[in-house]
């Protein structure tokens, strides 16, 4: 398998499969999808103050994917990186700590935690689409997103991602984010959606609208990464509907040096990983490529 | 699976049936995407509520069977809705009973008779024999007493009152119990009352698996609230039924999790 390591800046991983923010979250589920295969896991996004989120329900499956809000349900970040992270750690792989927040300094405060408490990444969740003023409206402003990755970067000397979502201007808060030295850009978050029962009359999600992510929004992910890889030096990690060897290939193929999967745990269980990475490792074998990285944007024409 | 599967169902209530005066079953027609099976469970939905998981007590091939009792605001609405009301299901979620040969000795505590009637149900359509031992805190709290013994099973009864069958604690009945036959055990019920049926279980060299309740938030193995550490094993999705040995190296009968997900001991006396 070692056709599959990657560099992500400082960070390097066995293989190019990362558990996206916002599933599993305990830290002895994040250390079982490293231990089942993931390159990589990041945790759900932490706050400085702990929040219950929104009630139930807060997830529902669609034809091709999975719309949610669950509010950023979290125990706070120093009770989360003192009870979870270690059990995280055991896992044997890196793990990213997402951070969520409503200003610049929140942010730093958190990570710079992080990164105290063990973590080997942090990722910025610039694009949460459901919680107001705690991501998309910040990932979509590229001054906001200059001034939170300059505070941050101020406080962390490990890796730092930014995890921006679908917008108008997405390559350019990207660039203001790699100008201020950002190691890598993840894209795409969920995209802002809602789901409607005709027999109750009602949205089903109790926050009414919240967040579509899966295979139905691959081609929109897609063509995001595309444009990031044409635009940015720093690694872009792809997100959004991979459920598969092929899938993670496309991404790949568009310019992804690595690929986070959400949903597909909920379709697949925690053997999505190791799935991928096996029919990925086949594929590199028999198209006679050395490694992953010489696939990276690899796209004809 | 498909994400499709793990949608919103629509599900028309056809009767509303009181058990007891704590317990109302809702009998749902609904098109779900796969046939329920024992100790399985559904996200159920009341509009404009919250989104609870219910075990499945029934399935007749064509209508689902909840029984609720009432835990919350939720739960206690459930309880009034009426025939011809709609609801939203989703399922049938996570792990349920393995079902093999006899004989079989269910063990329920409270509404954790739900899961249990069902399997006892379906084993004795396959002509195993089981015996169940209902216990209760008092005879009003008794559930699938009396269809229980219409499915032919040997049916034993105890209260903590003694205000029916024999006073005492539903364990003292298993302690009983367990030597006369090689049982494999199935139970449900009060966590602290679980894991005395599993010690007990273990200690005499018997199978037996048990249905846990944990705060749930999304019931399809993504959200991390139903985890028991060290393991992480989703209540969810590994379970809600485990096997009872396995269970005694985690968080069972020790600490629960809040609504977001900070670790706590599991409260006293905690009923099923």
């Amino acid at each position: 398998m070692s056709r599959l390591t990657v560099k992500l800046g400082k960070l390097r991983l066995s293989n190019p499969t990362i558990l996206a923010s916002g599933l599993l979250s305990t830290g002895s589920l994040l250390c079982r999808a490293l231990r089942e295969g993931a390159g990589g896991v990041v945790t759900k996004s932490l706050t400085l103050e702990r929040r219950e989120g929104y009630s139930t329900p807060v997830v529902v499956g669609v034809k091709d994917g999975l719309v949610n809000a669950v509010g950023l349900t979290n125990p706070g970040g120093e009770e989360y990186l003192r009870e979870e992270l270690p059990l995280a750690k055991k896992g044997g792989g890196p793990v990213i700590v997402s951070v969520a927040g409503g200003k610049g300094e929140e942010f730093a405060e958190v990570a710079s935690k992080a990164e105290e408490a063990g973590a080997d990444a942090v990722e910025l969740n610039l694009s949460c689409p459901h919680v107001r003023g705690h991501g998309l409206e910040i990932g979509r402003d590229p001054k906001l997103v200059r001034e939170v990755v300059r505070r941050t970067k101020e406080v962390l000397s490990i890796p730092l991602f930014v995890k921006l979502g679908l917008s108008d201007r997405i390559v350019v808060s990207a660039l203001s984010a790699e100008r201020e030295g950002a190691d890598g850009v993840v894209a795409i978050n969920t995209l802002p959606a809602m789901v409607v029962d005709v027999y109750a009359r009602r949205a089903i999600l109790s926050n009414v609208t919240g967040g579509l992510s899966g295979p139905a929004i691959r081609p929109v992910a897609l063509r995001c990464v595309y444009e990031l890889y044409q635009n940015l030096s720093v690694p872009v990690i792809g997100c959004g509907g991979v459920e598969d060897w092929e899938s993670a290939a496309e991404f790949i193929l568009a310019g992804a040096r690595a690929v986070q999967v959400g949903s597909a745990v909920a379709t697949r269980g925690l053997r999505v990983f190791s799935e991928i990475c096996k029919g990925l490792s086949n594929y590199l074998k028999r198209e006679g490529i050395q490694n992953v990285d010489n696939l990276v944007g690899r796209l004809e024409g | 699976m498909r994400f499709e599967e793990l949608g919103m169902y629509p599900a028309r209530v056809e009767k509303a049936v009181r058990e007891s005066p704590a317990v109302v079953s809702l009998h749902l027609r609904s098109p779900l995407p796969r046939e329920p099976s024992p100790g399985q469970f559904v996200m159920v939905w009341l509009p404009g509520k919250e989104e609870v998981p219910m075990s499945v007590s029934g399935w007749d091939g064509a209508r689902l069977r909840i029984s609720v009792a009432k835990m919350g605001e939720t739960t206690s609405e459930l309880q009034r809705v009426k025939k011809g009301e709609y609801l939203g299901v989703k399922g049938p979620l996570g792990r349920g009973f393995e079902l093999g040969r006899g004989p079989y000795l269910l063990v329920g505590g409270g509404t954790g008779m739900a899961p249990l009637i069902f399997a006892c149900r379906r084993l004795r359509e396959r002509g195993e024999r089981v015996k169940v031992l209902v216990g209760a805190r008092t005879s009003s709290e008794l559930l699938f007493v009396t269809e229980a013994r219409r499915t032919g099973a040997e049916v034993e009864v105890t209260t903590e009152d003694g205000s029916s069958g024999e006073g005492g604690m539903v364990t003292d009945l298993l302690e009983r119990e367990l030597p006369k036959r090689p049982w494999k055990v199935l139970a449900c019920g009060p966590e602290e009352m679980l894991v005395r049926v599993v010690e007990e279980c273990v200690k005499r060299g018997r199978k037996v698996q048990v249905s846990l309740e944990r705060y749930m938030r999304c019931g399809l193995g993504v959200c991390g609230s139903c985890v028991l550490d060290p393991v992480g094993w989703r209540v969810c999705t590994e379970g809600p039924v485990f096997e009872g040995r396995l269970l005694l190296r985690t968080d069972f009968g020790k600490f629960v999790r809040d609504p977001t997900g900070r670790r706590l001991p599991l409260p006293p006396g905690r009923r099923g």
